[in-house]
């Protein structure tokens, strides 16, 4: 029991948020995406997506490439292997933690 | 937990069939496939060589050209269509080791199996009577690998109609076998099957193989135009139900 309460204690915060751990999920299958796939497939609101996605960007998980596609302006969202790691990591814990909790239940 | 990762996960890989355009790529190229090898067996031919090679440069020409049509086609429509509704994803690219696996996979389990067989229906006598045959196992064999393509593939983006469209190419290729069987296979003269066929093809052999080609391309048709039935309809159904969920391009306003 204690083991499985330290591994919690050891998850990534910043993936660890549930809004933030959809958004690295969905960018973790393809090379980029943009703005408009994320808050189709994420459901949350465009303030709330931005303020998500700034926060991966802070922890250096994911890297914001703006350009234009004719004259709409265009973002897309990639991330960085340093955010492809953290998300391989917590997955691998996360994993730990269910397969010792039903190990010990 | 897991599972919902898994699923948001899975959600990317499967965007590239969201709107159902690529199905309906490939039912298309499928369909025009299954017509040209059906027409292929109407029309004949003086001798089985230059069937073959005819046959080949067709379809080479009429597999290139429509792939190539309908992947352009598949990237105006997203690009017209989908991308302004739900967003654009690009495809991570894929390693140069996963490519020579692939490569490596489609030669030991397609090319040398066909390779071998081929040689031992030249060299060895007994296996001849194999070749008239062919018109019943290869459409199970393509239905099989195209069922179990497609099986993977409905695994790999969580999408469950892939795995119904590679019961029913299976099915396919076993019901078609299974007529071309019903229908009885051309019988080789037994000169030509004791003939040492790596020297010389003997001219009585020339009839049995043309009719079993004609056979052949007869079933391989009807399959691949039924599996391009499935797909068109599979994608129809996708991309009405897309375009029914997300009528309108998305605006910043909405």
């Amino acid at each position: 029991m204690t083991e499985t309460l330290h591994g919690l204690s050891d998850l990534d915060r910043v993936i660890h948020e549930p809004a933030r751990l959809l958004l690295v999920a969905l960018l973790s299958p393809v090379e980029s995406a943009d703005f408009l796939y994320l808050l189709k497939e994420s459901r949350l609101t465009k303030g709330n997506l931005s303020v998500h996605l700034s926060r991966l960007e802070e922890a250096g998980y994911l890297t914001v490439k703006k350009t234009f596609r004719g004259k709409i302006p265009h973002t897309e969202f990639r991330l960085t292997p340093r955010g492809r790691s953290a998300f391989d990591q917590y997955r691998k814990q996360m994993g730990a933690i269910v397969a010792g909790k039903k190990s010990q239940g | 937990m897991e599972q919902q990762i898994d699923s948001a996960v899975k959600r990317g890989r499967a965007y590239w069939f969201v709107d159902g355009f690529a199905e309906m790529g490939a039912g298309a190229l499928f369909l025009l496939l299954g017509v040209g090898v059906l027409l292929r067996g109407w029309i004949g031919q003086e001798g089985w060589l230059s069937w073959f090679a005819s046959a080949a440069i067709d379809f080479g020409t009429l597999k290139a050209v429509t792939l190539l049509a309908a992947v352009l086609a598949v990237w105006w429509l997203k690009d017209r269509f989908t991308y302004p509704r739900t967003g654009y994803i690009r495809g991570k690219s894929v390693p140069q080791s996963a490519v020579l696996s692939f490569l490596r996979n489609v030669l030991l389990l397609v090319i040398l199996p066909v390779l071998g067989l081929a040689a031992a229906v030249i060299l060895l006598p007994p296996m001849r009577i194999v070749l008239t045959s062919i018109p019943a196992w290869l459409p199970v064999g393509i239905g099989a690998l195209w069922g179990v393509f497609s099986w993977l593939t409905g695994t790999w983006t969580g999408l469950t109609r892939f795995r119904v469209m590679g019961a029913l190419a299976l099915m396919t290729g076993i019901a078609v076998g299974a007529w071309q069987m019903a229908a009885g296979f051309p019988a080789l003269p037994a000169e030509a099957l004791q003939a040492d066929w790596w020297t010389a093809m003997p001219d009585a052999l020339s009839r049995p193989l043309i009719d079993t080609l004609n056979r052949m391309f007869a079933g391989v048709g009807t399959m691949t135009l039924v599996c391009g039935i499935i797909l068109l309809a599979s994608g129809l159904v996708t991309f009405l139900s897309y375009r029914k969920e997300n009528p309108e391009p998305y605006r910043e306003d909405a």
